[in-house]
């Protein structure tokens, strides 16, 4: 199969495995029962995208569904660093999980036109669960940015860290020149980061939350090559830990944080102790 | 030898009349409209279906119920069960018959009528109580216990119920 297509497979199919994992750590968890069911589902929606996804690459590839999602090294993971962050708290979570649909709606609407007859299908039916999850993210970010104050700075905060790391979803994929070439990405990723820069910002203009929040993130957004072929942004001022890349860039091409080095240690863990053990 | 052919494909949709979704075992596959073809050639059957949800856990099971109600069926010799997002399983596929057995099952059928645009996904402010007929109802929660479920409240006869979401 071609390079560029199993490349955008694996990146969309990571995203939505590994923030699926994420959200599942709710379950039992949340705040409210309600939520509790809530997130409990929405991982669920999340996990069977990845698990379509990788069927979809493994029917192509000759790989298993399985063994893709949970038999790779840390490093073989191509999913944005955003998706690989812990939970944190509720308001960061409601944050992240309204970023990532907030992005993960425009990249799909991208999709319906991709060049790839089985994909398509996918991504048609995957957009109209996601439609459920955006409501739902929506929903929750109105209430609190219209709720108490304390609340709003919370959301506020979870909103800065997001918001910056957003960027990563839109980093170039692996092959992303050949992928807009032979039609499977109908648009580059630059244009997909645009659109979402220009729909997040609105909607977070009429909410009333904080500009600062997303002018931030329009600096870290011009992306460079570097020798090594990794993507580094330029004109970065606030990635201390990381002196050669932005805060949340580089999950593209394999350089994840340590965070998602203990996500993977309890993720792989059962498939790992027992791997093509049947259920 | 095309009356031979005909035979099977009744059979075959008579068999999946009988194969129940596990987690609605009121609704058949074919009431859910899950079964998009059924084809015959010779002894062998070919049934193509849509899964509801993509992460719909019940596919595997779903999947080998078809095949083995339909390898019951004399003269078959073989069966395939395939499944397919083309094009994607809508909630309009539910039968009459279908939304009157997810109504005695108490689960609310989904609303609206005739195909579900994107656009128009979301749950419905209101829904109709399967127990007690009331519109008085409101919507607690987009997700429930399956993906294919939302949580409604009942203010008329104050009961919980579930409704199949549109999709």
């Amino acid at each position: 199969m071609s390079e560029a297509l199993a490349s955008l497979l694996t990146a969309l199919a990571d995203d939505e495995l590994i923030l699926g994992h994420r959200h599942s750590e709710w379950t039992g968890f949340a705040p409210h029962i309600e939520e509790d069911v809530a997130f409990s589902s929405i991982a669920q929606d999340e996990i069977g995208h990845a698990a379509a996804l990788y069927s979809l690459l493994a029917q192509r590839s000759g790989g298993d569904a399985d063994g893709l999602a949970l038999g790779r090294d840390a490093a073989a993971y191509r999913h944005a660093v955003l998706c690989e962050r812990p939970n944190r708290d509720w308001a960061y979570t409601l944050a992240r999980h309204w970023v990532y649909d907030t992005a993960d709606a425009i990249r799909l609407e991208a999709l319906h036109d991709t060049a790839d007859e089985d994909l398509r299908a996918l991504v048609t039916k995957m957009s109209r669960e996601e439609r459920y999850h955006l409501i739902h993210a929506d929903a929750w970010i109105e209430r609190v940015a219209a709720g108490p104050v304390e609340g709003r700075m919370k959301l506020e905060d979870g909103l800065k860290e997001a918001f910056e790391e957003a960027l990563g979803l839109f980093e170039p994929i692996e092959h992303e020149e050949k992928a807009v070439h032979e039609g499977y990405l109908p648009l580059p990723s630059s244009e997909l980061a645009r659109r979402f820069r220009e729909l997040a910002a609105n909607k977070l203009d009429e909410l009333g939350v904080q500009t600062e929040i997303y002018s931030r993130s329009d600096e870290a957004a011009e992306f460079v090559a570097s020798s090594s072929g990794d993507l580094i942004a330029s004109g970065d001022e606030h990635a201390e830990s990381q002196p050669e890349r932005a805060r949340g860039l580089g999950g593209r091409s394999g350089h994840h944080s340590d965070e998602f080095q203990d996500l993977w240690d309890v993720m792989t863990s059962t498939y790992r102790n027992n791997p093509g053990a049947t259920w | 030898m095309v009356s031979a052919v005909r035979t099977i494909e009744d059979a075959v949709w008579d068999a999946l009349g009988g194969v129940q979704d596990p987690e609605i075992p009121a609704v058949s596959v074919v009431d859910m409209g899950m079964v998009r073809d059924v084809t015959v050639e010779g002894t062998t059957v070919t049934v193509v279906m849509l899964p509801t949800f993509t992460g719909c856990p019940a596919v595997p099971i779903i999947k080998s119920d078809v095949a083995a109600a339909v390898s019951m069926i004399d003269d078959v010799t073989g069966v395939r069960v395939e499944i397919t997002f083309t094009p994607p399983w809508t909630t309009d596929r539910i039968t009459d018959q279908g939304r009157e057995k997810l109504r005695e099952f108490g689960l609310a059928p989904p609303t609206g009528e005739g195909p579900v645009l994107i656009t128009d996904i979301g749950l419905p402010e209101v829904a109709e109580c399967p127990f007690c007929g009331s519109r008085d109802t409101h919507s607690e929660n987009a997700f429930g216990p399956t993906p294919c479920r939302a949580i409604y409240y009942c203010d008329a006869c104050r009961q919980p119920f579930e409704q199949f979401k549109p999709v």
